[in-house]
């Protein structure tokens, strides 16, 4: 059987400042080296100073996966040399003096499937490293640290993963789990990564590493697993090792040939004491804990008689959660559901959109009750979204200004009908045998409306003009 | 004029008018001109010095408020960053380092208006016991100059035992306060671990290390403790000390005070004749004290030397990583040269006793030695703690000999590692349970220092300094020869 | 001298602390005796110790606050071209 484990990697990006220090946790809009401070670049001298909120965030993490959660939990310096590593340590978590990590032994259901959770811990980003240069002789190593003592969650998982497509799954619902925690945004740029480790039956355990992106992860498991089994079926040895994923080629590539064993002669952070958490602060969090994604569509569904489609897509995304939350007053929650999922997630679908809309959860209701008393009509109400979207004002005065209103007078829109129906005298012969060309007929005096009749009122009185009932 | 004053004298000339900080100040560095030559306690002498005096003088004359220290020139071991200037912990591989910040405890000093005057020598990242491994040379005993000074905050001791200032601060990790006090004639103070910020002090183990005083009297050191205590928010692992004022009722005595002799450190196999003398002598002088003596075991003491030097050398090796000289160091171009073999070249530049602590931090806690070195290690200082706190439920303080040997002249020692880790015998404890200890110079028996060592249960330093402070006050020691 | 530790992994942890053993037998020797006085510990009878750390609350950590360090710290450090720092070749 194919076993598949993963370790993930998750920027607690929704903190204002790293790990260990007052500089800021997202790094991503700074000039190089202008994010730093003596205590992230390890100046001599300088010491770390733990993130409260980084911990409280953490162990949110685990008790959303399920885990085991300390009472006190510890710092441990991973010891080795390399340029993004500002200390040529790493401080992070271990299980040595009992679990002092901050989760272990959690669990979480992918489809059918339970994926253990072994265990969470909190630890710091090292920087990154730039190359310059084009040959191997000018090529420099160049090192930008705002990046160093970002707060990082590693989550690490049992091999309880049996096929590729479990692994995107449980990705899947690992980042809107955390999205919907308010802990990290996971599609920012670098927010989420992760290594995987694959071994078939009776083979060794092979590690992947530098997977840029979830997507390429499903394709990097699938061809090692594909590797592995050749390999099986040739009866080579199945070597115990790190690979490294080759985005340019697709494909895994041998990191060490001999089997190297790192020696990071793990001890105990000294400068940071170890922290108790109480049973107080465990249950305080708790309480603070948003409700989690399947709760609400449970919710979505029972309360509020929303198809479970919707329900998951409306619940799996905190943006528009949030949205659906703040504009529905029940009775109207079905429409504005689907006004979401039908409409604005297509137009706010990415980080950007999102930032810059003025699109609110009045606008929303009230679009939402303009087109179901046939003030406008959905046609209308698009136009109206992409306006609102931009400029944020009130719907009533964006229908004023674009002319949206529908065209319910009856008499005007009679005179429409008329027109419409002496330019189309084919469809108006036709519409009496095969009422289907009604459809079309509507259409012609929405064209000419643009957009504005009202639907039913224009249907209705193109029936009673063809006599058709 | 006396160079020779008290910090409390000083600051009551001052205040009286008897002299200036200008000519205060101006003297000193005289003195270290003079002198420094020879004792080498000084790296380097703040040139901004005078110029701030001038200043102190002025908010003197003009009413202004002055800090308590009204401009006593203070030493500090050049292993704690100063904005701005030089910080090399004597070691060529931070030959230019320029600390871009300042430490907590200078911060406090500055803003009491104390004038930092120089930076003094140690032992190469304070791994050491008698600054010879300094890469910039010794510090020399003023007392006689063919001997050591102590360890590693050797320079401090010198710059206040020669008057080249009034007080110092260095950093005590198995005894680098109290060594060198002890050696020098001086008072050093190493705090409860917690007690005094190490934002700023470079790290060499910092689950023991500590800032400390090193002074002339023990009031000085209760003075200064004042200034430099305290809860930081840049170091997690300070204590809040509630504010307390250590000078206040320093004076009450230790009348009706029990005192255990630990008899580990005071066995006439592990003393020189002439140190078993002087601590005989002392405990007889505690008793006239009115306080109770008695002897005491503690189990752990004979394996403290080496858990000491398992874990520092661990925590050294983690804490010395980062200089790898590409970030800052010393000038050595990395062009051309691949990451590994650039750090080796780079590291080459360690003196021989860090190399030496690089390799055993290396090797005690790798996987396949940690459970045999640095495992039980971490156990006997547990057990160590455990012992500790028992024996004060009974007992007030803890006494020995600071140093089981007096100052040994240059190259003696060097030869062999064991006798002299051994060195440190009588003061690893007090870095490993975290206690307060103190050295209070006792007596001079062939020309050379012979200090006497308190230790109290942590946070009670004011005790601590009481028991120092009435001892002291029955010793009449001679002034140090002259230069 | 039985039972000191070797010289092939004393060379082994040199080079893990990106140490150059130049100066060769001096080191390890000093080395190998310091190693041997550390078996005293065996003679300790700890075992059964548990590990003694300091502790606090976590309401006594730092607050989540971003506070900018207000001073270049990039022109303290070696730097190359004002931008990056500059480290050897990686293999």
């Amino acid at each position: 059987m194919t076993k598949i484990g993963l370790e993930i990697h998750c920027q607690l990006t929704k903190l204002e400042s790293k790990l260990f220090c007052s500089c800021k946790a997202d790094y991503r809009e700074f000039e190089p080296n202008t994010n730093i401070c003596p205590v992230c670049m390890g100046i001599p001298g300088s010491l770390p100073l733990l993130n409260k909120s980084a911990v409280e965030k953490a162990t949110l993490i685990a008790m959303a996966l399920d885990c085991n959660t300390p009472d006190k939990i510890a710092f441990f310096r991973k010891n080795y040399f390399y340029p993004d590593l500002p200390k040529n340590f790493q401080i992070t978590q271990l299980n040595v003096y009992g679990n002092t990590s901050i989760g272990w032994s959690g669990k979480i259901k992918v489809e059918d499937k339970e994926i253990r959770i072994r265990r969470i811990q909190l630890e710091e980003d090292p920087g990154r490293i730039i190359y310059e240069g084009a040959t191997e002789k000018t090529k420099l190593t160049l090192v930008d640290y705002n990046r160093a003592g970002t707060p990082l969650v590693e989550i690490v998982t049992e091999p309880d993963f049996e096929t590729p497509h479990q692994v995107r799954e449980f990705l899947n619902i690992l980042s809107d789990l955390i999205e919907n925690l308010n802990v990290s945004d996971p599609g920012l740029e670098g927010a989420m990564r992760a290594d995987a480790n694959v071994s078939i039956e009776g083979g060794s355990k092979v590690e992947i590493k530098n997977i840029g992106s979830f997507h390429d992860l499903e394709k990097a498991v699938h061809f090692e697993i594909t590797r592995q089994e050749s390999l099986a079926e040739r009866k080579i040895e199945i070597i115990q090792e790190t690979r490294h994923w080759d985005d340019g080629r697709k494909i895994t590539v041998s990191s060490r040939t001999k089997e190297e064993e790192a020696e990071y002669r793990y001890h105990l952070e000294a400068d940071i004491p170890w922290i108790r958490i109480s049973d107080n602060i465990k249950n305080e969090l708790q309480t603070r804990m948003p409700e989690s994604i399947s709760s609400k569509k449970e919710r979505y569904i029972s309360k509020y008689d929303i198809t479970p489609q919707v329900a998951d897509i409306l619940a799996s995304d905190r943006y528009f959660s949030e949205l659906f939350e703040k504009a529905n007053n029940e009775v109207n929650a079905k429409h504005i559901a689907n006004m979401i999922t039908t409409d604005i997630m297509g137009l706010l679908d990415t980080r950007e959109k999102r930032e810059l809309s003025k699109l609110n959860a009045k606008h929303l209701s009230d679009l939402v009750e303009y087109i179901t008393s046939n003030k406008i009509t959905r046609a209308s109400a698009k136009l109206a979204l992409d306006e609102i979207i931009k400029n944020g004002q009130p719907l009533s005065q964006v229908i004023v200004d674009l002319d949206l209103g529908n065209v319910s007078d009856e008499s005007a829109l009679f005179e429409i009908i008329i027109q419409v129906l002496n330019e189309e005298t084919k469809a108006v012969e036709n519409a009496k045998q095969n009422p289907e060309i009604i459809n079309f007929l509507v259409g012609k005096v929405m064209q000419k409306t643009h957009g504005k009749a009202d639907p039913e009122l224009t249907l209705t009185l193109l029936k009673q003009n063809l006599g058709i009932v | 004029m006396d160079l020779g004053i008290s910090a409390l004298n000083y600051v009551n000339g001052i205040r009286n008018g008897e002299f200036t900080v200008e000519e205060f100040v101006s003297k000193s560095l005289e003195r270290i001109s003079q002198v420094d030559k020879k004792l080498h306690a000084f790296l380097r002498v703040n040139d901004l010095a005078i110029k701030k005096a001038k200043e102190i003088d002025t908010k003197i004359k003009s009413n202004q408020d002055v800090g308590k220290c009204f401009g006593m020139p203070v030493s500090v071991k050049d292993n704690m960053c100063i904005e701005g200037s030089k910080t090399t912990c004597a070691s060529k591989v931070l030959e230019n380092f320029i600390a871009p910040y300042t430490s907590t405890v200078i911060t406090k000093l500055d803003s009491e208006d104390a004038i930092i005057i120089g930076k003094t020598n140690l032992d190469e990242f304070a791994m050491g016991l008698s600054t010879e491994f300094s890469a910039y040379g010794p510090s020399r005993n003023p007392w006689n100059t063919d001997y050591v000074p102590g360890g590693s905050s050797g320079g401090s001791g010198v710059s206040v035992s020669a008057n080249e200032c009034i007080a110092s601060l260095g950093s005590d990790t198995g005894g680098s306060i109290r060594n060198p006090a002890s050696f020098c004639s001086v008072v050093g103070l190493k705090p409860t671990y917690g007690l005094v910020s190490r934002y700023g002090l470079v790290s060499y183990a910092n689950s023991i290390e500590q800032i400390g005083p090193m002074t002339k009297t023990v009031k000085d050191s209760a003075f200064l403790l004042n200034i430099i205590s305290g809860i930081d928010s840049n170091d997690n692992t300070t204590i809040d000390n509630k504010n307390q004022d250590y000078l206040n009722d320093i004076d009450v005595g230790i009348s009706g005070k029990k005192i255990g002799i630990v008899s580990e450190m005071t066995n006439s196999d592990g003393l020189s004749a002439d140190v078993l003398n002087a601590t005989n002598e002392s405990v007889k002088t505690f008793e006239k004290l009115g306080a109770n003596c008695e002897q005491i075991s503690l189990q752990m003491v004979p394996y403290t030397v080496a858990a000491y030097y398992t874990i520092t050398s661990t925590e050294a090796g983690s804490n010395l990583a980062r200089f790898d000289n590409i970030r800052y160091g010393y000038d050595f171009d990395s062009a051309g040269f691949e990451f590994n073999s650039y750090i080796s070249q780079a590291r080459s530049k360690l003196g021989p006793e860090v190399i030496r602590r690089m390799i055993l931090g290396g090797f005690v806690p790798s996987a396949g030695h940690a459970g045999k070195y640095f495992l039980k290690a971490l156990k006997v200082k547990s057990k160590l703690i455990a012992e500790i706190n028992h024996v004060f439920e009974k007992f007030d303080f803890l006494i020995s000999p600071t140093v089981p040997i007096q100052p040994f002249k240059f190259g003696e020692k060097i030869q062999d590692p064991v006798s002299f880790m051994m060195i440190d015998f009588n003061t690893v404890t007090a870095n490993l349970t975290g206690i307060p200890a103190i050295s209070v110079p006792y007596k001079i028996t062939n020309g050379l220092p012979i200090g006497i060592q308190i230790m109290a249960n942590r946070l009670e330093e004011r005790s601590l300094l009481q028991a120092a402070y009435a001892l002291e006050k029955t010793v009449n020691l001679p002034e140090v020869p002259s230069l | 001298m039985e039972n000191l530790v070797s010289e092939e992994e004393i060379s082994e942890v040199a080079k893990l602390m990106k140490i150059q053993l130049e100066d060769h037998s001096d080191h390890i020797t000093r080395v190998q005796k310091m190693l041997e006085y550390f078996d005293i510990l065996d003679s300790a009878n700890v075992e059964s110790e548990e590990i003694t750390v300091q502790e606090t609350d976590l309401d006594k950590l730092r607050n989540d606050k971003y506070n900018p360090y207000g001073k270049s710290l990039l022109k303290f450090l070696k730097n190359y071209q004002g931008k990056y720092v500059k480290a050897p070749k990686l293999n």
